[in-house]
């Protein structure tokens, strides 16, 4: 029997031995483990960087009530990023399996066609869906722009679907009977979140509340660009594309503002991206030596950036 | 001189499989081409693909190339030598910059006298060394439907390229392809080999791949997947329906073709059938299994594998497959509680397009314009079930069913419509709205379904064009070419007399952004959708077998009702079949030349002259009479039949009227019958357009 929690020991473990910082989840909503500063912005710019971590991930549309055995509101992903992408990148994920003690000639093994696109974060990647016996257990992106820039070097990001793997290996007709450890099943630990975040995010949570606090990040976002900040107007970013999917599953939002507001996320994900960029090109200290840019170099190219019109 | 073969196999991370055919092919036709510049052409060539690999192997390539001579022209036999027959200095400096010495120089004649002329001989080049150029030029020239970057990002194509073998004469080329220098060795199936493979030569690399549990040809792999199927689906006395673009998919999904057969749970098949097979075919890539009353349990799957060691594989994919379906059906209990009729609202939710509103709107739409196309066509009887049909057509679209199995929208608002006791016709023509789907696809099955679908599709053709969203290029994101093929494709296949212009100006007037005015940016509309149109026409008369000569000549007087077009020219390919066309195609071609587009008027009995003017013009009179009659009973080979007929009384003319007479009114008169002949029988095809041996 493979529990969640060794499932995630095991990977974690097996990322780290391939040289992987092991980063911890992000303390914000978030729809995937992408959105992770961790990936989203170590994409960008030249510095190498391999980091592995589990991300919970919010999908508000995704509620069930905890009464559909295969989707659930949040979910847990792996995420692994490897920048840039080894030539081996694909023998390394193979192995990972065999870490969990998959003997791969017993199955059946595929990397078919799956690219990827993310309309709120301006990026987009090409790779494939890992099938492994007719089941999608891994996302495998090779990431060739985030945040409207052009990625150079590139970075293989690499995301397991944590329960459904869980759910697969152990043949289990519900994830709510996934073991999360010996003793324990996810629906123990679980349920009980799904019922009650579907129930308010379909019947309670107050539609004007996401609008306004959508609103109210996106200028804060705008304001902490203004001063050089890129990982505080991020943050807010993230908050702004949590409240939309909240108001989208809400049914709060109209096919046109659908595409308004995506625009309004995907504005701010890609200023950020530069912000980013323009702060590394600008720093003195090797990357991640230092916690900021100094203010004047951030100062000098952020506000320099053509500011979207405000949407209406 | 000797010759020997070329081997080069490029190893890549796991290609689309829809790119792989494309690769194989371009990678041959350019490589043969590329090397054939340079004077190398291979006794034989042939390419393969597996989704890790391309392979190139050109037998007896000759070892170098041919030495060329070459002559470079210089200065001219008088500047380049003295009175003494010295050279000059002009004749040096030439020497010098042709690297040979001045003794070596010739005097040749040319088109500008007598020159000087330096003579080299160029030594061909080891093959090797022109493949070594040839080879990575062709391959970073290869074009995919995408791309991508990896690594350091410094070179682009299809996939990683991780491995190069190649080998000329058993010798490695000294070559490198997007950083990856070429080896001998090359590496066997991911999971069922180890290590690297020695490769002498073409066949023994062939040999070892297959004996590493890789199938270098596409086309075996193909035959591999469709047998060993049969005979599992044979097995639970069953048989897989032919389903030839999946099969074909499948053989490029895997480098050692498997297959095993799984079952799914019984009570599954209480689901209406098409999204059962849906979930299968499109959703996981298995070949359904069919008895003899109807479909089984089973399914067949591909593995990349050669065998299912422990059971885990089937296991594994019936689980997948029971996962999905008992998704489907939760998506179809659920779906069914709310009556399509209640759904009306939600389409106001899910837009169209973005400046042109939702798809409440649309529903809208589509009713008045599918009774305006019902009246057109002549059938109102079929206003009331393509009514109702037109009014919940787009409900299915907000159906958790449509939106996990995006490809049965249609389909599922036709079941449901079926399940909530909707007349045959009407819950038929949801069903079948968006066929045919592609060019190989069937029309509707019934007549209200084919009014349906004509009119979502005007209704988008229009919108897009109103909104200048014209399909240019190869770009056509909105379909709108396949759009207009199906309509096309309706009109001629009922032989519905459908003269799409009043239908066209209709939709038009059904977008209040685009109506109103003083309708001239409707009449552009018209004008840009004929050309459109004329394409698709163009495409569907070649596909019957139309020669492009008598698809000219139809579509050079008009398309306004396609069927019409088709009837024309079917009646023309008949018509030059059974009669002798050659007189009269070469007389109209005269006619044109002579008469051009000019209005002479109408011609003058009294000024006949010559008998056989009067003649052609009492064969035109009586002709021209019975031309209407069959033309507007729509006999269109008699009525070609008849207008061959005035052949020999045209010749005549030509033979014993001179046209051009001095006399100004006789002359404008011959040219007003002339003309009046043209005009009169070109409304059927423009005969000046067929081809005839002169």
């Amino acid at each position: 029997m493979l529990t969640l929690q060794k499932l995630i020991t095991e990977l974690t473990a097996f990322w780290e031995g391939e040289g992987c910082l092991i980063e911890q989840p992000y303390d914000l909503s978030m729809g995937a483990g992408t959105m992770h500063p961790a990936t989203f912005l170590k994409v960008l710019g030249p510095d190498p960087w391999r980091c592995a971590y589990v991300q919970p991930s919010r999908r508000p549309a995704d509620g069930r009530y905890g009464e559909n055995p295969f989707r659930l509101l949040k979910h847990l992903q792996l995420q692994v990023v490897l920048k840039p992408s080894p030539p081996d990148v694909q023998e390394m994920y193979l192995r990972s399996l065999e870490r969990l003690g998959v003997v791969l000639k017993e199955h059946d093994v595929r990397f078919e066609e799956d690219n990827w696109e993310s309309p709120t974060l301006g990026a987009w990647g090409v790779g494939w869906q890992v099938l492994m016996d007719g089941m999608e257990i891994t996302q495998f992106t090779y990431f060739q722009q985030a945040g409207g820039i052009d990625l150079s070097p590139i970075t293989a990001e690499i995301t397991y679907g944590l329960e459904r793997i869980a759910m697969f290996l152990n043949k289990l007709h519900s994830v709510f009977d996934v073991p999360w450890s010996a003793d324990t099943t996810y629906g123990q630990v679980r349920h009980r979140d799904e019922v009650e975040l579907s129930k308010y995010v379909f019947e309670v949570a107050d539609a004007s509340l996401a609008t306004l606090l959508f609103d109210r990040s996106e200028a804060e976002a705008r304001r902490a660009l203004a001063a050089g900040l890129v990982l505080p107007a991020y943050e807010a970013t993230l908050v702004c594309s949590h409240q939309f999917n909240l108001l989208d599953a809400r049914g709060a939002v109209s096919a046109t503002d659908r595409v308004g507001l995506i625009r309004r996320v995907r504005d701010l994900a890609c200023a950020c991206a530069r912000a980013f960029v323009a702060r590394s090109e600008g720093a003195v200290s090797p990357a991640g030596t230092r916690s900021s840019a100094p203010p004047a170099a951030a100062e000098g190219t952020a506000p320099a950036q053509p500011q979207p019109a405000a949407a209406s | 001189m000797s010759r020997h073969d070329f081997l080069l196999e490029i190893r890549t991370e796991e290609i689309p499989a829809g790119a792989l055919t494309g690769a194989r092919t371009d990678l041959l036709r350019r490589t043969v081409e590329a090397l054939a510049d340079e004077g190398l052409v291979p006794e034989a060539s042939q390419s393969f693909a597996t989704p890790r690999r391309l392979i190139l192997w050109l037998r007896g390539l000759p070892e170098r190339q041919e030495d060329r001579s070459s002559e470079v022209v210089g200065p001219s036999a008088t500047a380049a030598f003295d009175a003494q027959n010295n050279p000059t200095k002009a004749a040096e400096g030439f020497a010098r910059a042709q690297k040979v010495e001045v003794s070596e120089l010739v005097v040749i004649d040319s088109p500008r006298g007598r020159v000087v002329a330096a003579r080299r001989t160029i030594p061909g080049r080891p093959s090797e060394d022109v493949l070594a150029e040839v080879v990575p030029r062709v391959l970073g020239g290869l074009s995919f439907p995408k791309t991508m970057r990896w690594g350091r990002g410094e070179n682009v194509f299809v996939r990683p390229v991780r491995g190069v073998l190649a080998l000329f004469a058993g010798r490695v080329v000294p070559l490198q392809v997007f950083g990856v220098a070429a080896t001998d060795t090359t590496v066997g199936h991911r999971i069922l080999a180890d290590g690297s493979l020695p490769v002498t030569g073409a066949e023994d690399f062939l040999a070892k791949l297959r004996a590493a549990g890789v199938e270098p040809d596409g086309e075996v792999r193909r035959l591999t997947i469709l047998e060993s199927s049969r005979a599992m689906a044979q097995e639970v006395g069953g048989s897989i329906e032919t389903d030839a673009d999946l099969v074909a998919t499948l053989a490029d999904l895997v480098e050692w073709p498997g297959t095993v057969r799984g079952s799914f749970s019984p009570e599954f098949l209480d689901i209406p059938e098409e999204i059962t097979t849906t979930a299968m075919r499109v959703h996981q890539k298995y070949l359904p299994v069919r008895g003899p009353a109807g479909l089984l349990p089973h399914f067949v799957a591909i593995m990349d594998n050669d065998q299912d060691r422990k059971g885990l594989i089937a296991k594994g994919n019936e689980w997948v497959l029971n996962a999905r379906l008992g998704d489907a059906r939760f998506f179809y209990e659920t779906d069914i509680r709310q009556p399509l009729d209640s759904r009306l609202e939600d389409l106001a939710r899910l837009t169209f397009q973005d400046r042109l509103g939702d798809y409440r709107q649309k529903t809208g739409r589509l009713q008045d314009l599918a009774e305006t196309i019902a009246h057109v066509v002549g059938r109102p009887d079929l206003v009331e079930p393509v009514l109702s049909a037109a009014r919940l057509s787009k409900v299915d679209l907000t159906t958790l069913m449509v939106k996990e199995f995006t490809d049965l929208q249609g389909v599922v608002g036709g079941i449901y419509a079926r399940r909530e006791g909707y007349s045959d016709s009407v819950w038929r023509a949801i069903y079948d709205q968006y066929r045919p789907s592609s060019s190989s696809d069937d029309p509707p099955r019934e007549a209200a379904g084919a009014v349906l679908s004509l009119a979502d599709r005007f209704d988008t053709l229009v919108g897009l064009f109103t909104v200048g969203l014209i399909p240019t290029g190869s770009r056509d994101p909105y379909g709108l070419r396949r759009a207009a093929f199906g309509i096309v494709s309706i009109a001629t296949s009922r032989r519905w007399r459908l003269d799409w212009r009043p239908v066209v100006r209709k939709a038009i007037s059904l977008y209040p952004h685009a109506s109103g005015g003083d309708g001239e940016k409707g009449e552009k509309i018209v004008s840009d959708l004929e050309g459109f149109f004329a394409e698709r026409m163009k495409t569907l008369l070649e596909r019957r077998g139309h020669a492009h000569d008598e698809i000219a000549a139809v579509l050079n007087v008009g398309i306004w009702d396609f069927a019409d077009a088709a009837d024309r020219a079917q009646a023309l390919s008949q018509a030059r079949r059974e009669t002798d066309f050659r007189t009269l195609v070469l007389a109209f071609k005269r006619i044109r030349n002579i008469v051009g587009t000019d209005d002479h008027g109408a011609p003058r009995q009294d000024l006949y002259r010559e008998s056989a003017e009067s003649q052609l013009a009492a064969d035109f009179a009586q002709a021209r009479q019975a031309l209407e009659e069959l033309t507007r009973s729509r006999r269109y080979g008699e009525a070609m039949g008849m207008i061959a007929s005035i052949a020999p009384s045209l010749d005549r003319f030509f033979v014993e009227v001179l046209v051009n007479a001095p006399e100004e009114d006789l002359r404008r008169n011959r040219l007003a019958l002339l003309a009046a002949i043209q005009k009169e029988f070109s409304h059927l095809a423009d005969f000046s357009e067929i081809v005839v041996e002169k």
